[in-house]
């Protein structure tokens, strides 16, 4: 299934900032993170079509993730 | 004999009490109003100013670091003579605030918020602004805040992203909702990933403009609401905050464990390439340290800190024996040197 995944902040930096990626049936937010190589200890915020979810959540097609850092300087 | 105009009608804020918003029972509410800015950096000295120039009654600064070069690119109220002469951001932010506005009262605090001190810092405010630069700080704000039912705005930016989140004790989630602990890991800093000076001032400024909303018209006109900005990319997010979670361990269990926590770690990275060692029963006398360090290398001091140069270190030690030493992050070795030239 399509997924449209945003990255935010220093997330995008080696990856990407919006990129339309397939994954497996029933992946969870964890399992896209694990794919993208982030962390899930600094991870902020995730939403899904602009909407809180958790790391347990189930993607379906066409939805939109997005994955914030926890930001820290000021 | 004519009567005196109460502050809030002064002319210099007449461009706010046209604003439908405020008004000036708006205003008279702004100059009655007290609050407490911890971390005087981008953020703070953006929102300082802003409160200052908008009449806000009292302004307290808190603030446990001094000003340096690398600041000035985007820390608003300092400028090179600050830098020049290492004063603390607290006492140098409160002497520009003071010449912006005379008719508030700036009170400045050179201090590390933690939990011994952050009831008597903060116990009278009716409202903190977040200018920190680290979560630990952070999490001590909003489990007092949470305790108190005191509203708070966290800001934060790095590199040219920035976020801001009001919280609103029994109306919004709070910041443990969202993450129960600070993040252990290493995260990417203004120190190692560099900041704009445009991020800081536009969250700054969004956080003030929650800050006036609240004080100006109660803490339940604040839409509870996430605010992302990208001033790079030029992408703004905005989302609904998540539902309070019952089992946080803040607004839900209300155990408070960094409220309760006790005191911070002694020794703590400070910045990209320094350690901060607070040793908490120590009261120095700067000229006599300064007197005996002079000896071992050169030494500037003011009233309210000393900078003691002894390359390739660099320490910066306030009277409460607070000490920042800068060219290490070893620990051992910021300690070694604490003995050597402060003492045991």
């Amino acid at each position: 299934m399509k997924i449209f995944v945003k990255l935010f902040a220093y997330y995008r930096t080696g990856r990407f900032s919006a990129a339309t990626q397939e994954y497996p049936t029933d992946t969870r937010v964890a399992d896209v993170l694990s794919r993208l190589k982030i962390p899930e200890k600094d991870l902020g915020i995730v939403l899904i079509n602009g909407r809180f979810v958790e790391l347990d959540q189930i993607l379906k097609e066409g939805d939109e993730l997005s994955l914030f850092p926890m930001v820290g300087g000021g | 004999m004519t009567e005196v105009a109460p502050v809030w009608k002064d002319e210099r804020y007449s461009r706010q009490t046209r604003f439908a918003g405020l008004g000036e029972e708006g205003q008279k509410r702004l100059a009655n109003s007290r609050v407490a800015i911890v971390g005087c950096g981008a953020l703070g000295t953006a929102q300082a100013e802003l409160l200052a120039r908008a009449g806000v009654g009292t302004i307290r600064v808190i603030d446990r670091d001094y000003v340096e070069r690398s600041n000035l690119q985007r820390q608003l109220l300092f400028d090179e003579q600050d830098a020049a002469s290492g004063l603390p951001k607290a006492i140098a932010a409160a002497n520009h605030l003071r010449a912006i506005n005379t008719s508030i009262a700036i009170d400045p605090v050179v201090a590390d918020l933690i939990a011994p001190n952050i009831e008597h810092l903060l116990n009278d405010v009716q409202l903190i602004l977040d200018g920190t630069d680290n979560f630990e700080t952070r999490f001590l704000i909003n489990d007092f805040a949470v305790d108190r039912n005191l509203p708070w705005v966290y800001g934060a930016a790095v590199g040219s992203f920035g976020m801001k989140m009001p919280v609103i004790p029994g109306r919004t989630c709070c910041l443990s909702c969202m993450k129960s602990a600070a993040p252990t890991s290493a995260q990417p800093t203004c120190e190692t990933s560099g900041v704009l000076g445009s991020i800081t001032a536009v969250i700054g400024a969004l956080q003030v403009a929650d800050a006036l909303k609240i004080l100006a018209c109660g803490p339940e006109s604040v839409a509870a609401q996430i605010t992302t900005i990208d001033v790079w990319s030029g992408e703004v997010v905005q989302f609904p905050e998540p539902p309070a979670n019952p089992e946080c361990p803040t607004c839900g269990r209300r155990e408070f464990p960094y409220l309760k926590g006790g005191y911070r770690a002694p020794i703590t990275l400070c910045g990209h390439n320094a350690v901060q060692i607070y040793d908490e029963t120590r009261t120095l006398d700067l000229r006599e340290l300064g007197e005996r360090l002079q000896a071992a290398g050169s030494v500037r001091a003011n009233d309210f800190a000393l900078r003691f140069d002894i390359p390739p270190y660099q320490m910066t030690i306030f009277p409460d024996g607070r000490a920042i030493i800068k060219g290490t992050v070893d620990i051992g070795v910021a300690r070694s040197l604490y003995s050597k030239y402060i003492g045991d």
